[in-house]
């Protein structure tokens, strides 16, 4: 069984004209790299934030992990990792990169319970494979927008997730940063872990197969299998055919 | 609680009330300030204050009726930013219009009908004439304060640090700020009748704003806040009762003395500006 099935969903937003999200279906195996890609405005983060139930699926039915997304939001949320699109922290955000890293574990530890040895464990490892062992005892609003982008991919590691969402992960990142990063995701995906990506730059994919969903007015308009060397060169012509990317 | 060591019995029922109202509201205010919430002063202390004016148009007690209209707003704050889609900070200010509606109108109506009401007390508080139930309540509500932080720690940073985040993360944020709110409005209810509807927001930002001066993290922030509350108001009852001052003000004003000589001497702001 997929990991993540969706089923002719639609989202909308309150007061839109109408759904963002049109008559959506999308499966997604356990060790999938998925990078899903098309013009802006297609609805990409918005499909990110209906499988984690941020956003109000209103019809169609959509299960993550086994968990209804639609009844069972916050249970979904503890196993999805999460790494949001737009972020600033103000330099004086009273909170250590160690400490944003150990929020991503307190959804699963659940309420009124104490980070425990196993926690302090995951966060230790995560900020270590994300390489930003130097920034531990830094307040993240003193931290870079590339060093603060590392910081949330590293909550999100630490969070242990079944399925971990992207959107543009790499958008403040330097070249090697990226490629590193990559590294660590072909990895997750090796341990069984679907990764779900949104971007708009495609350089230094990791060489494993793709899932490649190209999106558009709230609709998937190609869902195929690739390798990363084709992506960027199958996004351009659909996209052209398409609208302007 | 204090009479063992201070004598006169108001001004032992002054302290107290202060060390509690304070220690309670600067808590909450380290947590207001960094989740921009500051303007949940203001709206709770006039929700208290229609609160109060409604108890009194009744001929209820007004401090029941403050604390249960407080509730019923901060039950409204959460839903109604959810519903109309808005920033909580514009919803509290929709609320803070609402209440202050209802205060003035009734005072309005009870004085045109020849019922006198004094909203003195409720604006600028009344600190020598406090009952001992009244402080009782400032300390079970400052225990319930401090409990609150310790037991929901992690969610209550997680929601500071960044309330999407917090909801993606899995954390049952609707859940904890809810809490929060109904914590707030009564602590800001029941510290009325002490530092007034006018100067509760001195209490409830100026100590998180000073420790923030100072502080770098999130940890210290709770204790240097509290503390800071604690020896300003402590030193603003004593110096009020001895050179027969209005306490409430002075406390204020000693407050903000504080914050300003904390803009000064911050360490946190200064620029190195060393080469090597």
């Amino acid at each position: 069984m997929s990991v993540i099935n969706l089923e002719g969903i639609y989202t909308a937003y309150e007061g839109g004209e109408k759904a963002v999200i049109r008559d959506l279906s999308l499966h997604v195996d356990r060790g999938e790299y998925v990078v899903i890609g098309g013009p802006n405005s297609a609805g990409k983060t918005t499909l990110l934030e209906s499988i984690n139930g941020l956003i109000k699926i209103t019809h169609g039915r959509a299960t993550v992990c086994g968990l209804d997304v639609s009844f069972q939001a916050d249970e979904v949320r503890k196993r999805v990792g999460y790494v949001i699109q737009n972020f600033y922290f103000d330099p004086f955000t009273p909170f250590t990169v160690e400490q944003v890293v150990m929020m991503g574990r307190y959804g699963r530890l659940g309420l009124m319970k104490r980070p425990t040895k196993d926690d302090y464990h995951a966060v230790k490892k995560a900020i270590h494979l994300v390489g930003i062992e130097d920034l531990a005892r830094k307040t993240i609003g003193t931290c870079s927008g590339g060093q603060q982008q590392k910081a949330m991919i590293a909550h999100n590691i630490a969070k242990e997730p079944e399925v971990m969402m992207l959107d543009e992960p790499f958008s403040n990142l330097d070249f090697s940063a990226r490629e590193y990063l990559q590294g660590v995701f072909k990895e997750l995906v090796r341990t069984g872990v679907p990764i779900l990506m949104v971007a708009h730059a495609f350089d230094g994919l990791p060489d494993i197969p793709i899932h490649l969903v190209v999106m558009n007015r709230g609709k998937i308009a190609h869902d195929l299998n690739c390798t990363a060397g084709e992506v960027e060169c199958i996004i351009r012509k659909e996209c052209g055919a398409l609208d302007k990317c | 609680m204090l009479e063992p060591i201070i004598q006169n019995n108001v001004v032992c029922h002054a302290l107290e009330a202060m060390i509690f109202a304070s220690i309670a509201c600067s808590i909450l205010g380290v947590i207001i300030s960094r989740m921009n919430l500051s303007s949940i002063g203001f709206t709770m202390s006039h929700a208290a204050f229609a609160g109060a004016a409604v108890g009194m148009f009744l001929g209820g007690n007004p401090q029941m009726a403050a604390i249960a209209f407080s509730m019923a707003v901060a039950a409204l704050i959460g839903p109604v930013s959810d519903k109309a889609k808005m920033a909580a900070d514009a919803t509290l200010a929709v609320l803070f219009a609402m209440s202050m509606a209802i205060a003035i109108f009734l005072i309005s109506y009870m004085e045109y009908m020849g019922h006198g009401l004094s909203a003195s007390s409720l604006l600028f508080g009344d600190v020598i004439s406090l009952y001992r139930e009244e402080i009782y309540a400032l300390a079970a509500v400052c225990i319930l304060t401090i409990i609150f932080i310790m037991v929901f720690y992690k969610e209550i940073t997680a929601l500071m640090f960044n309330m999407k985040i917090a909801e993606a993360a899995g954390i049952r944020v609707k859940l904890v700020y809810y809490v929060l709110l109904f914590i707030i409005a009564l602590s800001v209810a029941l510290s009325l009748n002490i530092v007034g509807g006018l100067l509760i927001f001195v209490l409830l930002v100026t100590p998180a704003s000073i420790a923030g001066q100072f502080c770098f993290n999130v940890k210290s922030m709770f204790v240097a806040a509290p503390l800071a509350a604690l020896l300003v108001s402590a030193f603003g009852v004593w110096a009020g009762f001895e050179f027969t001052l209005p306490v409430a003000p002075l406390v204020a004003l000693l407050l903000t003395g504080v914050f300003a000589l904390s803009v000064v001497i911050s360490f946190k702001r200064r620029i190195n500006t060393k080469i090597h």
